[in-house]
């Protein structure tokens, strides 16, 4: 395959070609608004292209070792025990997206039981390190998001 | 619904049917600033010799919807709403139930003669929003004084406080499970607000998309509130706490400038007291009150990934979930050690 340019170049500029092409020769006010949107897709899939498996994978590695830690430390429940079952049955290998995106969602399963047995537990030190790994995700998320809000609404 | 060549004609034989009257349709063209759907404004002459303008309100095709509501509940609590006087919004006039003359479930609604409340505090100095402030806080008071009974049966009414907001934190978790993927923002959440539960309130109409975009300005500055699609019986902070995380995203805010102040108008307005309404159940409720508008697009987001919905609407709100996570987390205070 061709990976220059990368996936994240190929879209900025499909992005650039609808905002200096396109968007000037359009009138109509609500296709406007749909370019202004499709602008903002664009870029948000630019940011998902370059990182999102490997964010993924290491956002998984660390809700799937935050819930081995919660079962060792606190001890278990018939859910952390399922979800990590699953977890470990599944392809957490591949690298096609699919399956990342997969075992992302697994990994985000074994994440969401561990902190309901820290929250019924009271376990202040496992709740602030469950809120760090969401704070991570989160920051992936905003990072993809980038600048955003309603646009046309008013 | 938005095709200009054909509704005209449509529009005017509808109103000729249940208007009492001939209608002849003068001028008619799609709106913009509506999200979830389809609004377009008429031009109408009847045959009297009256004109005024409509707006139309109606369902998007089916798999284009980012949100899906259902337009008979609609239309039946703006008619409870306008025939109780309960509230100043534009009057519900006509509805097609089932799609077969307008081409899509659609309200038609009087046309409001003014600006939004965003686009005016849009062009106000950072900072100065002059009397917007309170006439936002009053309105939304207004909202929150509506009686109940007003809207009779046309939407469901909790039993009690208790049972109504454990039920609205386990739509985090219902969220959750419906989803494409697991959400594990969703379940931390419900998890910290279940353990921190404030004083109750009691149970009122609370609009669910109370924000300026939503509110008519007139000419004397007076308030039309639009838009009810989410409207339900709850209780009044969710409207509070939406408002302070729908304007940190999209604002300027009302609120953020000085949140006591604020606070403490919307207490005098509506006699709550400081023990139910304060910073701290301000937070509270900004964590849990988008969960209605955030599990209509989360639902449309896995309607996506299962091939059954698309368009931009759907592809460019799902940044909102983002914004979501973060108000969901910055309301979810975390605990010292």
């Amino acid at each position: 395959m061709l990976s220059k340019p990368t996936t994240q170049q190929v879209l900025l500029d499909c992005r650039r070609e609808l905002l200096e092409v396109i968007d000037p020769a359009v009138s109509d006010p609500t296709v406007k608004i749909a370019i202004q949107m499709l602008e903002n897709v664009l870029r948000n899939c630019a940011e998902r292209s370059a990182h999102e498996i490997a964010w993924m994978r290491d956002e998984s590695n660390l809700m799937v070792g935050y819930a081995r830690d919660v079962k060792s430390s606190v001890g278990s429940t018939p859910e952390i025990d399922a979800a990590l079952a699953a977890y470990d049955a599944g392809d957490n290998t591949s690298l096609d997206l699919d399956a990342v995106s997969d075992s992302y969602s697994r990994a985000g399963e074994c994440l969401s039981v561990a902190i309901e047995r820290v929250f019924a537990v009271g376990n202040t030190e496992l709740h602030l390190r469950g809120r760090d790994i969401l704070a991570l995700r989160l920051a992936n998320e905003d990072a993809i998001k980038g600048e955003w809000a309603f646009v046309g609404r008013g | 619904m938005i095709d200009p060549s054909v509704m005209p004609a449509k529009l005017a034989a509808f109103l000729s049917k249940h208007g009492g009257q001939s209608a002849n349709v003068t001028a008619y063209e799609p709106m913009t600033g509506g999200y979830s759907r389809l609004m377009a404004r008429a031009s109408v002459t009847w045959a009297d010799g009256r004109s005024e303008q409509l707006v139309l309100r109606g369902d998007p095709p089916p798999g284009k919807a980012m949100m899906e509501t259902d337009r008979a509940t609609e239309w039946a609590l703006l008619s409870a709403l306008g025939r109780a006087e309960s509230i100043p919004m534009p009057k519900a006039r006509y509805f097609d139930a089932t799609g077969e003359e307008l081409g899509t479930k659609c309200i038609v609604l009087d046309f409001v003669d003014g600006r939004s409340l965003q686009s005016h505090i849009n062009e106000c100095e950072p900072g100065n929003y002059g009397r917007h402030t309170f006439d936002l806080v009053d309105t939304m008071a207004r909202v929150h004084s509506i009686d109940p009974n007003d809207v009779g049966d046309a939407i469901a009414r909790p039993n009690d406080w208790s049972s109504y907001l454990s039920g609205l934190i386990d739509r985090f978790r219902q969220a959750d499970r419906a989803h494409a993927e697991s959400n594990p923002f969703l379940r931390y959440v419900a998890e910290w607000l279940d353990a921190n539960k404030p004083a109750p309130l009691p149970l009122r109409i609370v609009h669910s998309d109370f924000q300026p975009a939503n509110i008519m300005v007139g000419a004397d500055g007076s308030h039309q509130v639009i838009d009810w699609e989410l409207t339900h019986i709850g209780d009044p902070r969710e409207d509070l706490g939406y408002y302070a995380v729908y304007s940190a995203s999209s604002g300027p805010s009302l609120i953020m400038n000085d949140p006591l102040a604020f606070l403490a108008r919307y207490r005098e307005k509506t006699g709550f007291g400081e023990d139910t309404v304060n910073l701290a159940t301000l937070g509270f409720f900004s964590s849990l009150a988008a969960i209605s508008v955030y599990a209509q697009i989360l639902a449309g987001a896995a309607a996506m990934s299962k091939g059954l919905n698309s368009g931009i609407m759907t592809t460019y709100t799902l940044n909102a979930l983002t914004v979501g996570h973060a108000n969901f987390m910055g309301g979810c205070i975390a605990p010292t050690i």
